[in-house]
């Protein structure tokens, strides 16, 4: 029984911290229907800059998790102007995005590896090795922190988008774009700024990834599975579905882990990608049937 | 009487559908220049007598190197240009080809020269199941999905002991001279390259390549013309498979040893992807094209900066690049324009 408890702590905290690596993926595939297979390099972009941070200055990577957001939120704008508002008329808009966004990330990850080589890194604040102790269970207090921010993040988003001028418009852009457009919503601003929110999610859940995984470049494409299996198991475009997809997935790995064995727990997020998209391929809360 | 009537009747009707579908599916290209593709298989194929006068080893490398990628990408070409479906995962039917005829020539000495049709059928055996299931979701979630497959299959043979696990599997050295080391391989990728693109020119031109294309367009119109959109593109899909793990093959008997980080490494796909989009997705003559583009490129870079990340970072940039400003590729752009010269209209 305590076993099991325990199995559930370790997976509800890490769950907290995938939910907010897969929500900006969500946001941005809500609103503009672009899958960014960039986003987890984006996300180790947001680590290195708290492990610099934490190496140089010896900042705590929660205190600079702002920072971090902002960069990338910034960064965000650029690849928006730079890439994608040009490709808005393209016929075959999603799979040029998937491909353009693909290339993103190998080039991030070239440009990652060649400035601070391929070495694995993970930022080391005091509390990132310690533990709470309750009876005979254990709760890391890394992997809490993490996870309670993460989850502060996704509340203040939903927040966000459920009672501010601004969330609205996003929410409406993201029902029906033409629609919003006929009432007076500035479709282009409104992704921009969805986009660049969506890309400041990835810097700001980078800054926590950074001492609850070791990171490096080329770890993107583990990501990229696990993180697409949460999001469309959650129905893409789905931030709650994507919180709860991320939860009850790393719960599942965490007991794959613990009873079959430590590297079959990745495999779990993989195959049930593949189960998703074959029985219910708009996921637990998505609305669209077809995810075309 | 009547029935002898209406029997011919039938039969021809049944005649003029097949002319009429022939005619539909083959365009009558006057421009065509058959003559170049036959002229470079020519000299492909007289290279190796420069071995006489001195070592050309790293010139024919590159030819080798290349006919292999040309001979992935045109495979590529089927399921993702022809019929429309991008996969990201087609390095797992390299690495199943690879491992196919490496485990035998390891364990049976059975040269890969032999066996890389055997490898190619296992591979699109592997593509037709993998297809039925993944075909079913068309866009990013396939595209996505085709990710995941290459995952699952790096973790598999990492942990396959048989096969060697993450180590691999050494194979033997050949005991040529290095003279003519090279030669066997050499002449398996130059043929293989010609046949590819042979049959891509035949499945374009057929009644099948024809519903390929029909169902790149729109699917849900193509399946009521009467397409059987599902049994054509998992056959696309396996076709493809097949092209690609024929090469796995050979190539892994080339680089004398198999590693899961070698062969089942996103690159390996990305690059196919590159080589279609650059040279012109669904062209007869796109990918090779593009394959000689990278290879280039490919050289250039290692040549001249070295490190792998800079290569990625300008892999990255040339994909970019080429999907922002020729969406249709070398050989596609030109084509509209109409500016492509005779000896490179292949179609």
């Amino acid at each position: 029984m305590t076993d099991i408890l325990q199995i559930l702590i370790l997976g509800l905290a890490l769950g907290g911290v995938i939910a907010l690596m897969g929500s900006g993926l969500s946001l941005v595939f809500g609103v503009m229907r672009i899958v960014n297979l960039a986003h987890p390099s984006l996300i180790i972009c947001g680590a290195y800059v708290s492990y610099w941070a934490f190496k140089l200055w010896g900042l705590d990577p929660i205190a600079t998790l702002p920072i971090a957001a902002l960069i990338m939120a910034a960064i965000g704008v650029l690849l928006y102007r730079l890439m994608f508002e040009s490709q808005a008329k393209s016929a075959r808009y999603s799979e040029m995005t998937v491909l353009l966004t693909f290339a993103l990330a190998m080039i991030v990850e070239g440009f990652l590896g060649a400035a601070f080589t391929n070495t694995q890194r993970v930022t080391s604040p005091e509390y990132a090795t310690d533990a709470f102790f309750i009876g005979s269970l254990f709760i890391p207090k890394g992997q809490l922190y993490a996870g309670c921010v993460s989850l502060a993040i996704i509340g203040a988003l939903t927040l966000f988008l459920n009672y501010s001028r601004l969330g609205y418009a996003i929410r409406a852009t993201t029902q029906n774009r033409e629609a919003a457009e006929l009432l007076g919503v500035n479709v282009n601003l409104i992704s921009m700024i969805a986009f660049a929110i969506g890309i400041g999610l990835a810097g700001a859940a980078g800054s926590l990834v950074s001492f609850v995984f070791s990171f490096f470049p080329a770890k993107q494409w583990e990501w990229i599975a696990m993180l697409m299996s949460v999001v469309v198991l959650g129905g893409m475009g789905s931030v709650l579905g994507t919180v709860v997809a991320a939860l009850l997935l790393s719960v599942i790995a965490a007991f794959v882990g613990t009873w079959v064995g430590a590297t079959w727990s990745t495999m779990t997020f993989f195959l049930a990608l593949f189960v998703i998209l074959l029985i219910r391929p708009q996921g637990l809360f998505g609305e669209k049937p077809e995810l075309a | 009487m009547a029935v002898n009537l209406q029997q011919a009747d039938a039969s021809s009707v049944l005649e003029a559908r097949r002319i009429h579908n022939q005619k539909l599916a083959r365009q009558h290209d006057q421009t065509r220049a058959t003559w170049f593709p036959l002229t470079v298989l020519g000299v492909l194929l007289a290279l190796p007598l420069l071995q006489l006068t001195g070592n050309y080893n790293y010139l024919l490398h590159l030819v080798l190197f290349t006919a292999s990628y040309a001979v992935m990408a045109s495979g590529w070409n089927i399921i993702g240009g022809f019929a429309g479906y991008i996969s990201l995962g087609h390095a797992v039917f390299f690495a199943i080809g690879g491992y196919f005829s490496g485990v035998l020539l390891a364990r049976y000495g059975i040269s890969s020269l032999l066996t890389a049709p055997l490898a190619g059928l296992a591979a699109a055996a592997c593509g037709y199941i993998v297809g039925l299931i993944t075909l079913k979701v068309r866009g990013p979630s396939f595209i996505i999905s085709s990710i995941a497959l290459l995952m699952i299959a790096r973790i598999l043979f990492d942990h396959w002991e048989f096969i060697g696990g993450a180590n691999g599997l050494s194979l033997p050295v050949t005991d040529l001279p290095v003279q003519t080391a090279k030669l066997p391989y050499y002449y398996a990728f130059v043929l293989m390259a010609a046949f590819t693109v042979w049959a891509t020119y035949r499945i374009k031109h057929s009644k099948f390549g024809l519903g390929l294309r029909a169902l790149s367009k729109d699917e849900v119109k193509a399946e009521s013309a009467g397409i059987n959109t599902r049994f054509y593109k998992v056959l696309a899909f396996a076709l493809s498979a097949f092209f690609v793990g024929m090469a796995g093959a050979v190539w892994g008997e080339y680089l004398t040893y198999l590693r899961p980080n070698i062969f089942l490494i996103i690159l390996v796909s990305a690059n196919l992807v590159l080589m279609c989009i650059l040279g012109g997705k669904g062209t007869i003559a796109g990918p090779v094209v593009g394959a000689i583009l990278i290879v280039a490129f490919n050289e250039i870079f290692v040549a001249t900066l070295g490190a792998s990340e800079i290569n990625i970072l300008a892999t990255g940039f040339v994909m970019v690049l080429g999907l922002m400003f020729f969406p249709n590729g070398v050989i596609g752009t030109l084509a509209r324009k109409g500016k492509l010269p005779r000896v490179l209209n292949w179609d």
